[in-house]
């Protein structure tokens, strides 16, 4: 039985690679049929804005790769509400379906797995 | 003397907004570039903080970072784009850029 993993993906999308990379992570081993969650905390709940235009920074949009998840059987999905709540996005819609977790749930989401990575 | 102050981090994840804003002079200007423009997202205390401020202060955004993270240019900050940035810098006496 292979262990599951973690990955908590905080950075907003567009000043480095650090949301890409969290997001191939999760795409490679869901191609694996790891056992995988992805957590999105901090700046990181930006990556689920809709409409984003990265194409005004000569970048890839990250959308489609989000929308990958669940084909590559990583549905797994988590948001942090505080995360969203003091950037103002708690009405917002995302671009994902992602289940919105208090700051309980997240200490019990991050017991329930083997491994965690923070990115 | 004003200054102009360049800001390119993200408000929520560090504490460089919160202290430029203690430190800004009255005639000084703020421009808003990279994950720094996700201060003018509506709804959160950093948006507020800019409105508080005195007209004096002007705040500036640059265009591209907003349109790639789609937030609008609220009513207290202009958006400019590359030539306009280069143009304040020689506007302003000064220019602080909080690496």
């Amino acid at each position: 039985m292979s262990k599951s993993l973690l990955i908590i993906s905080r950075q907003a999308p567009w000043a480095g690679p650090s949301a890409r990379e969290a997001l191939d992570i999760a795409l490679a081993g869901g191609a694996f049929d790891l056992p995988l969650g992805l957590l999105f905390l901090d700046d990181g709940v930006f990556q689920l804005l809709p409409e984003q235009q990265p194409s005004a920074l000569q970048q890839k949009d990250l959308t489609a790769n989000l929308q990958a998840l669940p084909m590559f059987g990583v549905e797994a999905l988590y948001v942090a509400s505080r995360s969203l709540s003091e950037r103002g996005l708690s009405e917002q819609p995302l671009a994902l379906p992602v289940e919105q977790l208090d700051d309980s749930a997240l200490s019990l989401l991050v017991d329930r797995y083997d491994q965690v990575i923070t990115i | 003397m004003a200054t102009l102050h360049l800001l390119s981090h993200s408000p929520f994840s560090d504490s460089r907004f919160a202290s430029c804003l203690r430190l800004l002079g009255p005639q000084d200007g703020l421009l808003l570039s990279g994950d720094a423009v996700y201060a003018l997202q509506p709804g959160t205390a950093q948006l507020q903080a800019l409105q508080l401020m005195p007209d004096s202060i002007a705040v500036y955004a640059l265009d591209e970072d907003l349109q790639a993270r789609h937030l609008p240019v609220p009513e207290r900050a202009l958006a400019v784009d590359y030539p306009a940035f280069v143009e304040l810098c020689a506007t302003y006496a000064k220019v602080n850029s909080w690496l």
